[in-house]
């Protein structure tokens, strides 16, 4: 586990900041949505910006609240008009963890395109959580009340409760510092869930 | 209360009962041996190793006559040798598809040694193998930072780069590389492509969903995966290859032989029209060509028996015709002895305390320690003599004595003193 605060390049809420380009593997929280990219840099003008990175979340359309995940460039000229509420530099070991531990199982689900499988917000609720109990759904992303879970795959058990594999971790502690970490797996109750979308391999393929 | 026990006839009465401990004396390389070696074969054992451990590529042939226990000899070095691929064929019976059949037994051993062949996972090191020489070929892209896609063309482009010199058959390591790729990276191809590779047999239609050639039944294909296997696997490979002298010119065919045709008034010898080289030769040479052909396989140890020293002579002649710089690999041979009288004690004691520790009559070892009780050191001492100390002679002796032993209504002394 590495609980490091070096690559919190921006949090918004405890007014920290670090100048620079910065690559590797970030995630960003950008108010109910995530953004993954390779890249994000800050000018010493503090404008945000991310070249083509992946915006994950919930959308309006046709009145309904639809699971999406698309190819971007997002720039905000100052802190003001930014709605990122942090974004964090994942350290490397974590990374190699992360990819280590990907295995290709067989009778694992794989959307061709991105879907929600889980939603629970103020606006309604989605949740495909029976439909997919004791299945493995591969590349799931989930929105949970304090923190991000990104991981290799997601198995809904018997209770109907997702179980996160091979999973990063990013979230506040008790003082809310963002703190990110490596689990092998992670028993999540869908109650504490925001949503869980799952990726599909065409909108990676892009 | 039973005061008094005759143990010596209850061990007979039992015998009479579940059969003789001594049954087979032939050893073949399908049927497991777990029985280990005597001692001065334990010391032989060693010398095996150290020459398996200390060499990369060689030929060393090992010397025994029949019933020496050679076949025996390969079951004890794949017990001994647990972190290697260790594969058996026996020459006898091997004349076609040389490389597609050593292949397969390697992929089976891979299975048996992974203890689970009855289970999914027993291909488990065949995949990790293809999921790491994909790994080492596709520059994985972590697309948005996180996400590792692979991209199949480039992968199989950067594969053959790697090892087009290196492979002689570009056709062929073409579609070895498609086969692995295709079973890392297209999930809806990797059922098939895996057949593929475990060498099963397909037809067209299988082949071209994969866009590949020929299956494992043409040669070059299976010499290519079979250099594949061995170079890229986790473990070591040794290949035994028994009855060597059955591909020397050394061993006649049938209608040459003066022994076995004496009896019969004539023999159909394909040379009446006219062809110079009868198929046995023919296919002999192929063979040892083809097994001179395995020194390209890096890492890969060869053992080779014999029956006899004279075949060895022909076997260095015939190497330095084809290629002298190959006589370099062959590696002093090794000869097996005859047991000792010691051996045979050895021998005997451990085949009784095996076989009535299988059969839960744990009487044997608490009353029968140090004796050779049914038999008696006289006994032993007859069968060394006449079995002139050959392990398969002693064994079809240790037969025929406790199968008396067991029929009989003779007393124990009187079955045996037929043979004292």
């Amino acid at each position: 586990m590495d609980e490091s605060t070096d690559f919190v390049l921006y949090d918004a809420l405890k007014n920290r900041i670090n100048n620079g380009d910065f690559t590797g593997s970030i995630i960003s929280k950008c108010q109910d949505k995530i953004i993954f990219s390779d890249n994000l840099s800050i000018s010493n003008s503090e404008e945000i910006s991310i070249s083509q990175g992946l915006i994950v979340g919930f959308k309006d359309r046709d009145s309904k609240l639809t699971a999406f995940s698309k190819k971007s460039d997002f720039s905000w000229k100052n802190l003001e008009e930014t709605p990122l509420e942090y974004a964090v530099l994942i350290s490397e070991s974590i990374m190699e963890q992360y990819n280590k531990e990907q295995f290709p199982f067989p009778f694992s689900i794989s959307l061709c395109h991105t879907a929600g499988l889980y939603l629970n917000n103020n606006r309604g609720e989605i949740d495909h959580l029976d439909f997919f109990k004791d299945e493995i759904l591969k590349n799931p992303v989930s929105l949970i009340e304090k923190g991000i879970i990104m991981s290799d795959r997601v198995v809904i058990n018997e209770k109907g409760d997702p179980v996160f594999y091979d999973c990063i971790i990013v979230g506040r502690d008790t003082e809310d510092e963002v703190k990110v970490s490596y689990e092998f797996f992670v028993n999540v109750d869908d109650k504490n869930v925001l949503f869980i979308i799952i990726l599909g391999t065409e909108e990676l393929n892009q | 209360m039973l005061l008094l026990e005759n143990k010596e006839q209850k061990l007979i009465n039992t015998l009479k009962f579940i059969g003789s401990p001594f049954k087979k004396f032939v050893s073949t390389g399908e049927i497991r041996e777990d029985i280990g070696l005597v001692q001065s074969r334990k010391d032989f054992l060693r010398n095996i190793v150290t020459i398996v451990k200390g060499n990369e590529n060689f030929i060393l042939p090992i010397i025994g006559e029949v019933g020496q226990g050679k076949t025996h000899l390969y079951w004890a070095l794949k017990n001994i040798l647990y972190d290697y691929n260790t594969v058996y064929i026996s020459l006898e019976t091997v004349y076609k598809k040389f490389y597609f059949r050593t292949y397969s037994e390697f992929i089976e051993s891979m299975a048996v040694s992974y203890d689970k062949i009855d289970s999914e996972d027993r291909l488990e090191p065949l995949r990790n193998m293809t999921k790491q020489l994909c790994n080492k070929w596709g520059p994985q892209e972590r697309k948005f930072g996180f996400f590792q896609i692979s991209n199949l063309e480039k992968t199989k482009e950067s594969a053959f780069k790697k090892w087009s010199r290196r492979y002689e058959d570009k056709d062929a390591l073409k579609d070895v590389i498609t086969a692995i790729t295709a079973h890392q990276l297209e999930p809806y191809k990797k059922f098939k492509a895996e057949q593929w590779l475990i060498g099963e047999l397909m037809d067209v239609k299988d082949l071209s969903r994969l866009n590949i050639k020929h299956d494992l039944r043409k040669r070059s294909h299976a010499f290519t995966m079979l250099r594949v296997f061995i170079e890229n696997s986790h473990k070591k490979s040794l290949l035994f290859l028994d009855d060597f002298e059955k591909i020397l010119p050394i061993q006649k065919p049938m209608y040459e032989s003066v022994e076995l045709t004496e009896d019969i008034e004539e023999v159909f010898d394909p040379r009446w029209f006219g062809i110079k080289q009868v198929p046995e030769k023919y296919s002999a040479e192929k063979i040892l060509d083809k097994i001179l052909e395995l020194h390209k396989i890096r890492g890969l140890k060869i053992i080779i028996t014999f029956k006899s020293i004279e075949a060895i002579e022909e076997l260095k002649k015939k190497i330095g015709e084809k290629n002298r710089k190959l006589l370099i690999m062959l590696k002093k041979p090794l000869v097996m002895s005859d047991f000792i009288e010691e051996d045979l004690f050895q021998f005997y004691k451990e085949n009784l305390e095996i076989f009535f520790a299988n059969v839960n009559y744990h009487e044997y070892p608490k009353f029968f320690s140090n004796s050779f009780f049914p038999l008696n050191e006289n006994v032993l001492k007859y069968i060394f003599r006449e079995a002139r100390g050959n392990p398969r002679e002693v064994i079809k002796y240790l037969i025929k004595i406790f199968n008396e032993i067991i029929v009989s209504n003779e007393k124990l002394e009187d079955t045996l003193e037929n043979y004292q």
